[in-house]
C-alpha cells in the first residue's frame, strides 16, 4: 500500500551532519552567482523545502541572542532530532515528508525564524486587532471540544485553503515547494493542499481592490539576483498565524501587504525573507527569514478534499459521542521511540527506512 | 454605380475576414520561447459545450427544476471525432445509469479534481506556464493543476486524480501521454463523498482507472490552440477514440486566474448530515 506505516530511524543517521552544509545568510553568499534560465534571469526552479527545527518565535530566554554558535546550532539540531523520535509511527517519506529531518532540514544558526523585531517575536496587536482576536478565540471556545461543522478544524481537515502557504509558516511536515519559471510568470506550488502562487513578472498592476483571494495577488520583479514579490488583496476570510508555535490566529485588515525576497545563495539553498505590514493589526511590521533547501522531486498532488476521511470521521464521531454511542478516544501512545521500533520489528509490523528513503530492512 | 462599389468593397472586406490569415492553421509556426520551443504560454479556454456533453446533443432541461433555463443544457455538435463514443454494450448501460444519478456521481458537483482531459474543456480558463523541464497547466476550477514532465519519461509513482503526464515535442506539436488516474473513491470515503467512476462531462460519459490519454496540442495562430485527446480505457470502450477542438486565448489585458476554491461551496452538502448547525 502506498500509505504503509513505517518507523523512521532518520535522526541517528543525521546526527553526524556538520554545519558545513548549512545555508549562509544572504549577505554572506554574495560571491555566488545563480545559474540563469533561458530568459537570462536567476534560476530558482526545482523542488525546495523550508522544513526546520528552528522555532518561529525566539524563546524568551534567548531574547538577546539571535544566533547560536556553530556548536550550539549542531547541538540544538541533534536535540531536536532526538525529540522528534518521541513518536511511534510516521508515513513513508517517499510519499511525503514526515518530520523536518527526513526531507532535508539542516542546522540553522538563527535562534528563531522571526528576525525582526530584534527580540525575534511577533509584535503586539493593535487594540482593535486584539478585540477581533478575542472574538475568534471566544467563538472557538463556544463551539466546545467536538467538531460541529467542516469549518471547525482549520488546521488539517479544512481543505479550502492551507493558511500556512502564504505567508509561509513552516509546517511539521510537507512544507515543500515546486518552482517553475517562464518569462512572465513564476509558479510556486506548495505541497500541503497543493496551494499554488501565481506570481506575475510582466509589470502589470495589482488586480482591483475588490478581487480578493486566499493566496493573495502576487506581483514580482527582479532586484539584481533577488526576486521581490509583493502580495496584496487577501480575502477577509483569511486568518493569519494561529499555527502550532506561532501566536494565536488573527484576522487582518484589507491593507495587509506581504513583501518577500527570494535569493539563491548556493546551488542547494534559496533564502526566503518576508515582511508583513498591516498597521491596523500589528503595532509594527515583522520579518521572517526561511532557508529553503533543495530536495528531490517529484511532488505529487495533495487531493485534500477528495480524500478527506478526517472530515467525515471527526463529524460522525462527534455526533456519535454526543449521543453517548462512542467513548472518548484513548490518548495516543507516545514514548521511547527505540523501544517502539524494537517492538514493532519483533511483530513484523514495521519497516525501518533511512533518511534517503531507502528501505534498509532489505 | 456608387452602390456597386460599396457592395464590392463590402464583399472584399467579408472575404478578408472569412479567409484564414496568412500562415494560420496547421501550417502555422508558433513563436518560440527563449529556449527555442513552440510558445504555449498564456491563458486558454474552450468555447463549446463539451463540458455538458462530449457527444452531439440537443438542448435539454437542467437537473434542478427550480433553476429553470439558467442551468439547462445548451445544444452542441459534439467534439468526438467520427461519431459517438465506442462504449462496450454493458458500459453504455452503466453510462445511462450514471447519467441518471449524476447529482451523486459527478465529481464536479463535489469539487473533486476534474482529471484529464476534462479539465481542458471546462468553462474555466487554463493557464499554461512553460519551462524546459516542466509545463504546468493550471485550471481555475478547484486549483486543479497538471505537471507535464518534459525531461523524463517515467511510470506513475502512484495513482492521482490528475494523472501522471510525460510530454515531448514532435515539431510544432506538444504530445502528452498520461496514465495513473484514480478511477473512483470506492472504499476510501464515506458513501456521501464516494463516486464510482470519473465523469468526462456532465452527461455521464465516464472512465475508470484504466484510462490512458494521449493529447496533441499545437498553436494554429496567435490566439488559437488545436487540442486533440485520444482516450483509451479497455474497461469501458471497444477502441481508442478522439476528441478535437480549438482552445482560444483569453486576450483581455492583464488576464489572470482567480481562485475557485469550490470545496467551500460544497462541503455543507457533502458533510451536511453529520453537521450540527451551519457553523457560520
Amino acid at each position: 500500500m502506498r500509505y504503509r506505516l513505517v518507523l523512521m530511524a532518520a535522526g541517528l543517521v543525521l546526527s553526524s551532519l556538520s554545519l558545513a552544509a548549512q545555508e549562509r545568510p544572504a549577505a554572506q553568499g554574495a560571491s555566488y552567482r545563480a545559474p540563469r534560465t533561458p530568459d537570462g534571469v536567476p534560476d530558482l526552479q526545482g523542488f525546495w523545502t523550508n522544513l526546520t527545527y528552528t522555532p518561529f518565535e525566539r524563546p524568551r530566554e534567548l531574547a538577546s541572542k539571535p544566533f547560536y554558535t556553530e556548536q550550539e546550532a549542531v547541538d540544538f539540531f541533534n536535540r531536536s532530532i532526538a525529540g522528534s523520535q518521541d513518536q511511534i509511527v510516521h508515513y513513508v517519506n517517499g510519499d511525503f515528508g514526515a518530520t523536518p529531518v527526513q526531507t532535508g532540514a539542516r542546522p540553522n544558526r538563527r535562534t528563531s525564524l522571526v528576525i525582526d523585531p530584534a527580540d525575534g517575536r511577533i509584535p503586539p496587536l493593535t487594540p482593535e486587532a486584539q478585540k477581533l482576536q478575542q472574538a475568534l478565540l471566544a467563538a472557538d471556545k463556544a463551539r466546545g471540544p467536538l467538531a460541529q461543522t467542516w469549518r471547525d478544524d482549520r488546521g488539517t481537515v479544512w481543505c479550502v485553503f492551507h493558511d500556512r502557504a502564504v505567508p509561509a509558516i513552516v509546517a511539521p511536515y510537507g512544507s515543500n515547494y515546486h518552482i517553475v519559471q517562464s518569462k512572465d510568470w513564476i509558479v510556486m506550488t506548495y505541497e500541503w493542499n497543493s496551494e499554488r502562487r501565481l506570481i506575475a513578472l510582466d509589470g502589470r498592476p495589482h488586480a482591483p481592490a475588490s478581487f480578493r483571494t486566499y493566496a493573495g495577488d502576487a506581483r514580482g520583479h527582479w532586484e539584481g539576483d533577488t526576486l521581490v514579490v509583493e502580495t496584496t488583496n487577501f480575502t477577509p476570510k483569511r486568518i493569519f498565524l494561529g499555527q502550532p508555535g506561532t501566536p494565536p490566529a488573527v484576522s487582518a485588515s484589507p491593507a495587509l501587504t506581504l513583501v518577500e525576497r527570494f535569493t539563491r545563495t548556493a546551488d542547494d539553498t534559496l533564502v526566503h525573507t518576508y515582511t508583513v505590514t498591516d498597521a491596523a493589526t500589528w503595532t509594527r511590521p515583522w520579518t521572517v527569514e526561511l532557508p529553503m533547501h533543495r530536495i528531490g522531486g517529484p511532488m505529487l498532488e495533495y487531493a485534500c478534499n477528495e480524500n478527506n476521511q478526517d472530515g467525515f470521521a471527526q463529524l460522525k464521531n462527534a455526533r456519535l459521542e454526543e449521543a453517548g454511542k462512542l467513548a472518548p478516544l484513548e490518548q495516543m501512545r507516545r514514548g521511547d521511540a527505540k523501544a517502539a521500533i524494537a517492538e514493532h520489528e519483533e511483530k513484523g509490523a514495521a519497516t525501518v527506512i533511512g533518511v534517503d528513503g531507502k528501505d534498509e530492512s532489505k | 454605380m456608387r452602390r456597386t462599389t460599396a457592395a464590392a468593397l463590402a464583399g472584399a472586406v467579408l472575404l478578408v475576414v472569412l479567409l484564414p490569415r496568412p500562415g494560420e492553421g496547421q501550417n502555422y509556426t508558433a513563436p518560440r520561447t527563449a529556449s527555442g520551443q513552440p510558445d504555449l504560454n498564456g491563458f486558454w479556454q474552450a468555447l463549446n459545450t463539451a463540458h455538458w456533453d462530449l457527444e452531439a446533443h440537443d438542448a435539454a432541461g437542467g437537473p434542478i427544476l427550480q433553476l429553470g433555463a439558467a442551468y439547462a443544457v445548451p445544444p452542441g455538435l459534439g467534439v468526438v471525432v467520427g461519431g459517438p463514443i465506442p462504449y462496450k454494450p454493458e458500459a453504455l448501460a452503466m453510462k445511462k445509469k450514471y447519467a441518471a444519478n449524476a447529482l451523486k456521481e459527478d465529481g464536479e458537483i463535489k469539487c473533486y479534481l476534474p482529471g484529464v482531459p476534462r479539465m481542458m474543456y471546462m468553462p474555466y480558463p487554463v493557464q499554461i506556464v512553460q519551462s524546459n523541464e516542466y509545463i504546468l497547466m493550471m485550471s481555475e476550477f478547484a486549483t486543479a493543476q497538471r505537471t507535464i514532465n518534459m525531461m523524463t519519461n517515467t511510470r506513475p509513482p502512484a495513482d492521482t486524480w490528475m494523472g501522471w503526464s510525460n510530454g515531448h515535442w514532435e515539431g510544432e506539436t506538444l504530445v502528452i501521454d498520461s496514465r495513473g488516474f484514480f478511477g473512483s473513491t470506492i472504499g476510501a470515503l464515506d458513501p456521501e463523498g464516494a463516486i464510482e467512476v470519473r465523469f468526462l462531462d456532465r452527461a455521464g460519459n465516464y472512465h475508470t482507472d484504466g484510462l490512458h490519454v494521449v493529447e496533441r496540442i499545437r498553436r494554429t495562430g496567435p490566439d488559437h490552440l488545436s487540442y486533440e485527446a485520444t482516450i483509451e480505457d479497455p474497461n469501458v470502450y471497444t477502441r481508442p477514440w478522439t476528441i478535437s477542438m480549438p482552445l482560444y486565448r483569453r486576450v483581455e489585458p492583464n488576464m489572470q486566474l482567480g481562485e475557485f476554491k469550490c470545496e467551500e461551496f460544497v462541503s455543507d452538502l457533502v458533510y451536511g448530515k453529520y453537521q450540527k448547525g451551519s457553523g457560520q
